[in-house]
């Protein structure tokens, strides 16, 4: 058995193309999901109990069950109820709500970090509800939910890998076939996983300098 | 959707378990394989411990599977799938358990660890006897959490082939045309389970604290 | 008479089954400096959070300079909620010194001050921090404008805490244990902040366990047991001997943080 990665180099246009539909649904998604987090976080807060109850359910089975089991829900139940939707745009809803689930968690914990007395003293100077969240809890929670928020992105990377099950031509999937094309399945697998890695490792880095930048520019609490 | 198709899922949700928690099994022996190595400071022990974490953190399951699904055979090693299956498992959970426990042992205070030198405990005894113990308190729930996030990785191992909860359901699926309910039942099994493991988990942690208070 | 600057009415106040407050009446006289004392647990705190609007009154009304606090209640009992905006602007006219500062971090002293000038008042940025900078002056911090909390002791802290109160240039300034939660070198600067306040004629309510200010500065006290009020009155009345036994057993309990003068 010859190891020879050559055969997959030579079609590098293609893996750029996975890798560019990767970094987007990924980026996509994990914008999404911070959007829609904090809403769902902020309407958990805010909205009473009964919304409370209800999101936190959603939230709960979203979060104890497999994506790859969501996203066969989406991809092959949606046409039972009208929804048709082709790989790449069912990929990326599916990322978002996953996303949106864990990221309303991290949210969630970070409305919880701020001191309910600094709310209480923006209220006391007739800030509205959105001036309080605005100027008072989201910049206060940031620096606390900054790190989680940066490992969930770098899980999210990792599980739109099985977007490639319902053939959406990211990146696992355009290399996977290409090794089936070549008959170097394991070349292909294999410098598949060293991509993977290093964009990981290159997240873990960045979001750690941001950490850094972050910390150095506001001050931590005595 | 039947009764039958439903235990047919309960069926498939036993091989899940036990998929699941072998890993957990042999991926928790790793780890502390993996946080000795780091303990002991040494670049030999310690730098092909860090690739690992870093290499099997940083690769999606997915992946890692298929990898080691064609790896196998290909060096030679033949066997089931199943067991490709746990191997790709436990070498993932494995890097993920070493994490949290890096963080348990760190915080194990110095004094009880210089308190066994001094009564003479050998390195290793005080890793085994001391450390270990005060560590694996420490990040149980972390340990709950990753046994939550392996049963839902291992509908993973559908794509090789074996027949799991999600394998299971798809095959139903796709011959019953009856997608909804198949994997909503699916998925219910899964949170239920989750649910089950998270309860107990908190049950134990409760006794643990019991225990060192 | 003129109208009082807070009259508090029939005020009930429950958490659950608990009554913390019960059938509270209560006048704050303008440009005094009301002190209300009492045991830990006595409903005191809460009474003052009513005041902020901070807790909402399980029955009864609170009228500021007048104007309805939150609710309005008829002589029949029939109770309201008032609009939000009414209620955001009702609640400006008294400023709030909390016990443990509750500073915002992320900005500097001047931030914290001017921050309300700037998106309420939407005052213009430059005009909001001279305006912030002068009530920073009038505690003694325009050398600390720049400074985060976490840079601040304890005392700066409040202080900075009392500018950012009074950046609104309320009619009424509420304090809520401004200095328990200090060291106690620490609680006399706070305490002549507040004196310096209190001599510029600020209405001031202290909810506080210095009994020795409470005496020197109050111009009327309150004593609060088990959520009711028990008596109200100037200083060298309430003080006077012979005292009420449960406040004769409660200031037997502060003999040594100041109180002693009164023995």
């Amino acid at each position: 058995m010859m190891f020879d990665p050559q055969v997959i180099i030579e079609k590098l246009p293609e893996i750029a193309s996975g890798l560019f539909v990767t970094l987007w649904l990924w980026i996509a998604g994990v914008l999404g999901g911070v959007v829609a987090g904090f809403v769902v976080a902020t309407a958990r807060r805010f909205g009473g109990t009964l919304v409370n109850a209800v999101l936190g359910a959603v939230v709960e089975v979203l979060r104890g069950t497999p994506f790859l089991i969501q996203i066969f829900l989406l991809y092959y139940g949606g046409p039972f109820v009208g929804l048709m939707l082709d790989p790449i745009p069912c990929g990326l809803i599916g990322l978002t709500v996953y996303s949106a689930a864990y990221y309303s968690e991290v949210f969630r914990a970070g409305y919880a970090s701020v001191p309910i007395g600094h709310v209480e003293a923006a209220a006391c100077l007739g800030m509205t509800r959105f001036q309080t969240i605005s100027r008072i809890q989201v910049p206060e929670m940031a620096l606390i939910v900054l790190p989680p928020a940066i490992n969930l992105a770098v899980i999210l990377l990792k599980e739109s890998a099985v977007l490639s099950i319902i053939t959406v031509p990211e990146l696992t999937a355009t290399v996977s076939a290409i090794g089936s094309q070549q008959y170097a399945f394991l070349e292909a697998i294999f410098i598949l996983a060293i991509v993977y890695w290093i964009i990981v490792e290159l997240t873990d880095r960045l979001g750690r300098m941001a950490e850094n930048r972050l910390s150095r520019l506001r001050f931590s609490k005595a | 959707m039947t009764p039958k198709l439903f235990t047919l899922l309960l069926e498939a949700a036993l091989s899940t378990l036990g998929i699941s928690l072998i890993s957990i099994a042999i991926g928790f022996a790793i780890a502390m394989l993996l946080s000795a190595a780091l303990l002991t400071g040494k670049s030999i022990y310690v730098l092909p411990a860090r690739l690992f974490i870093s290499f099997f953190r940083g690769v999606p399951l997915l992946v890692q599977l298929l990898l080691i699904y064609t790896l196998l055979p290909v060096i030679g090693i033949n066997v089931p799938g199943i067991v490709a299956a746990i191997v790709g498992l436990s070498l993932c959970t494995a890097a993920y358990q070493a994490e949290n426990l890096r963080g348990g042992f760190a915080s194990v205070p110095r004094g009880l660890i210089e308190a066994a030198d001094v009564a003479g405990f050998t390195g290793a005894q005080t890793f085994i006897r001391i450390r270990a113990p005060i560590a694996l308190r420490l990040t149980f729930p972390a340990l709950v959490n990753e046994a939550i996030m392996i049963l839902k990785s291992s509908s993973l191992v559908s794509v090789v082939g074996i027949i799991e909860i999600t394998k299971m359901a798809q095959d139903l699926a796709s011959s019953t045309y009856e997608p909804i309910p198949i994997f909503a039942s699916a998925a219910l099994i899964y949170f239920v389970i989750n649910s089950a493991i998270a309860l107990l988990g908190r049950y134990a942690e409760r006794s643990l604290k019991g225990a060192t208070a | 008479m003129s109208v009082p600057a807070i009259a508090i009415r029939k005020l009930v106040k429950r958490f659950g089954e608990t009554t913390v407050l019960q059938d509270i009446d209560l006048e704050i006289p303008e440009g005094k400096v009301s002190c209300l004392i009492g045991p830990s647990g006595s409903g005191k705190s809460t009474l003052l959070r009513c005041l902020a609007f901070l807790e909402e009154a399980t029955s009864g009304m609170i009228t500021i300079n007048g104007e309805a606090l939150g609710f309005f209640e008829d002589a029949n009992g029939r109770r309201e909620r008032l609009p939000a905006n009414q209620i955001r602007t009702v609640r400006t006219k008294t400023g709030m010194v909390f016990q443990q500062f509750n500073l915002w971090p992320h900005m500097t002293a001047l931030g914290n001050v001017s921050e309300a000038l700037k998106i309420v008042r939407k005052v213009p940025k430059a005009e909001a921090e001279e305006r912030a900078m002068t009530q920073l002056r009038k505690v003694g911090l325009e050398n600390r404008a720049g400074h985060y909390p976490s840079q601040l002791s304890g005392g700066q802290q409040q202080r900075v805490a009392i500018a950012r109160a009074l950046a609104l240039e309320p009619k009424i300034m509420l304090f809520d244990e401004p200095t328990s939660a200090l060291d106690p070198e620490l609680t006399g600067e706070v305490l002549n902040v507040m004196r310096d306040l209190a001599s510029d004629g600020m209405t001031m309510v202290v909810v506080t366990h210095e009994i020795g200010f409470a005496a020197s500065v109050g111009q009327q006290i309150s004593f609060l047991d088990h959520g009711r009020l028990l008596f109200s009155g100037p200083p060298a009345e309430i003080f006077a001997k012979p005292r009420h036994p449960r406040l004769e057993q409660f200031l037997d309990t502060y003999l040594d943080r100041g109180a002693s003068m009164l023995a």
